[in-house]
């Protein structure tokens, strides 16, 4: 009967020392990164050419009406649903058969996607062996729209192991109140090595923020580019990419208000705001210059230039006319046959961009 | 304002739970309130009356004596719940559309929520005294009656309210608890109780709940409740643990 006492008495003792988890994480200014791998080890061997492709992968639900990014009426996905999303996006990943996957809006554990641990899943259903994921929305509860537990972030994926993996926060948005910001998403990037035999490299994912109407978005681009540079500074070479949520500086259109105006809305009136948030590109569209200046795009500025329709990456909602550009790949050294693949637009509401690299 | 009414609501819902439950009846006439706890009313024949106070969702139970088993005090308790009203508030509690957005909604509005009914039976056994610690076992079972499906994505996946809504979700809901109540001085007391919650059928299959609470008792007409509640359970994402506050001013007269 003591013993009995005894345990009952040490029982919420042990469980106090675990069940004080934060509603919503915030995270550190640096953290390692979640590593996973794969059910089954594939051996690769090194290759003097590799090949890297970026995808934001709407979680894996394609091109279904989500509240959140668009004019949807969804916020809840069967797993059925989502498993369907899934096995879109493997066999287009089988296919190109890349050799770094740079992976953005990935669940891990969220109600939305029925709690599938789409990084788990991905390198289970694909050739990738190990994976390196950063949160960048992390509760328990969003007390909004039903929404529930979320985990959702950015995921490196390789056929080579990942060594020293981190996660950098970013700036939180400086437009929004207290309670909004303490719920809201912690845009980060992700770094890892590829420890690939002959020749180690870095490999580096990111998703800047999509609405804020101030200058969060320049320190976030400023934020990715201070991560790279330090990796150039200490005389490693880099491959790196993600949806930046920016335009190229040489777009011809700068202004999608209309055209992402839901029904409920009506922008360019005299009613504020004027501008709907994440559409009006005209006060930031140089904020990407420095990082062209700087690092080698896969799609260069004058081969966006000259085809900007080919090398549209993204389109709101079930809309599947591309008609910006938000999604990119970077590296200190050369790409060669920068593609931006079209044909991947039912997978999601952002699409592929791929390029070879030459590992030096 | 309606964030205060939802925030009661969400505690009211929570502190339901939280009242100390014994075998015993309370007097005939007299009558007993927390602020987050429900509204009791001793009646004639050995019976009590319970009714939480909050319209969205009604829960009304009945606490009738039964003659002793040795040592053990024993009751036995039937308790009818309605939660569709208040599910569908929770849908959106500030009245906001999808995306406005929608503050402070756990269930996402896309959802359909039929009319539901639960009604829930338990047997009590109370041993022991106050001044010597009093210990008190129950256990029961309950059923729901659902007008249609409830879809198993409409969940509210957070402690208290998981397992306790469990039940329109599988059909059925077994529970199984105990309590020790023990007077330290005049006016003080402690409580430490523990409850299981077995949920065949759903994706979360068990919640464990446990709570410590000093109680301060000025005299018969008014009580502070303070303390911790510790969960551990399963949940459509997995296993977690909780640990929450416990706070109640009750009154009686």
């Amino acid at each position: 009967m003591n013993y009995l006492l005894h345990l009952i008495r040490l029982f919420p003792i042990t469980l106090i020392l675990y069940s004080c988890e934060p509603i919503a994480n915030h995270f550190n200014n640096v953290e390692d990164a979640i590593m996973y791998r794969a059910s089954t080890i594939k051996d690769f061997p090194p290759k003097k050419t590799i090949k890297v492709m970026t995808w934001n992968i709407r979680f894996g639900v394609a091109r279904s009406n989500f509240f959140g990014d668009g004019c949807g009426d969804r916020v809840i996905f069967t797993k059925k649903e989502v498993t369907a999303g899934l096995e879109g996006l493997a066999n287009k990943i089988n296919l190109e058969d890349p050799d770094i996957l740079l992976l953005q809006e990935v669940d891990v554990q969220s109600k939305k996607t029925g709690y599938i641990d789409q990084a788990q899943w991905l390198l289970n259903n694909t050739n990738m062996n190990y994976g390196a994921y950063a949160s960048m929305w992390e509760a328990q509860v969003i007390l909004a729209d039903g929404l529930g537990r979320v985990n959702t972030g950015n995921l490196i994926l390789s056929k080579w192991e990942l060594k020293d993996a981190e996660r950098y926060q970013l700036e939180l948005r400086g437009d929004q109140d207290a309670l909004t910001k303490y719920f809201y998403l912690r845009r980060n990037v992700i770094k890892a090595k590829v420890n690939m035999s002959s020749a180690p490299f870095y490999a580096v994912n990111t998703h800047l923020t999509a609405f804020a109407t101030d200058d969060t978005k320049l320190k976030h681009i400023n934020g990715f580019k201070t991560i790279l540079d330090g990796i150039v500074a200490d005389g490693h070479n880099f491959i790196a990419g993600g949806d930046l949520n920016e335009l190229p500086p040489n777009a011809s259109k700068i202004d999608y208000c209309l055209e992402d105006q839901c029904e409920n809305e009506s922008y360019h009136s005299d009613k504020t705001p004027q501008h709907k948030e994440g559409a009006y590109f005209a006060p930031e569209i140089t904020w990407l210059s420095d990082l062209y200046k700087t690092y080698k795009p896969a799609i260069s500025l004058e081969e966006y230039g000259s085809q900007e329709l080919k090398h549209f990456t993204h389109s709101p909602d079930d809309n599947l006319i591309l008609d910006r550009k938000l999604d990119y790949l970077w590296t200190n050294t050369s790409w060669s046959s920068g593609t931006t693949h079209q044909e991947a637009t039912k997978l999601s509401d952002h699409i592929p961009v791929s390029a070879f690299w030459v590992v030096k | 304002m309606k964030k205060i009414i939802f925030f009661l609501f969400i505690i009211s819902v929570t502190n339901a739970q939280w009242r100390y439950e014994t075998a015993s009846i309370i007097d005939k006439g007299r009558k007993e309130v927390g602020l987050f706890s429900p509204f009791r009313v001793g009646l004639q024949n050995g019976m009590e009356l319970s009714i939480n106070k909050f319209i969205l969702m009604p829960t009304v139970s009945i606490k009738q004596s039964r003659p002793s088993f040795n040592q053990w005090s024993m009751a036995q308790k039937f308790q009818l719940s309605y939660p569709s009203a208040g599910m569908k508030w929770l849908q959106s509690p500030l009245g906001q559309e999808l995306g406005e957005p929608d503050m402070f909604a756990l269930i996402s509005p896309e959802f359909n929520i039929p009319q539901m009914i639960s009604i829930y039976g338990e047997l009590i056994a109370t041993s022991g005294s106050n001044q010597k610690g009093r210990l008190t076992l129950n256990g029961g079972g309950g059923f729901s009656i659902n007008g249609k499906n409830l879809s198993d994505d409409a969940t509210i996946d957070l402690p208290i309210a998981y397992p306790r809504l469990s039940i329109y979700f599988n059909g059925l809901l077994f529970k199984l608890g105990g309590e020790y109540y023990k007077k330290i001085n005049t006016t003080l007391f402690y409580v430490v109780d523990y409850d299981m919650f077995l949920m065949p059928n759903v994706r979360g299959r068990y919640a464990f709940e446990h709570k410590s609470a000093l109680i301060w008792s000025k005299n018969q007409k008014f009580r502070l409740l303070l303390g911790y509640k510790l969960i551990a359970g399963e949940y459509p994402f997995g296993p977690q643990a909780h640990l929450l506050p416990v706070l109640d001013f009750q009154f009686g007269w």
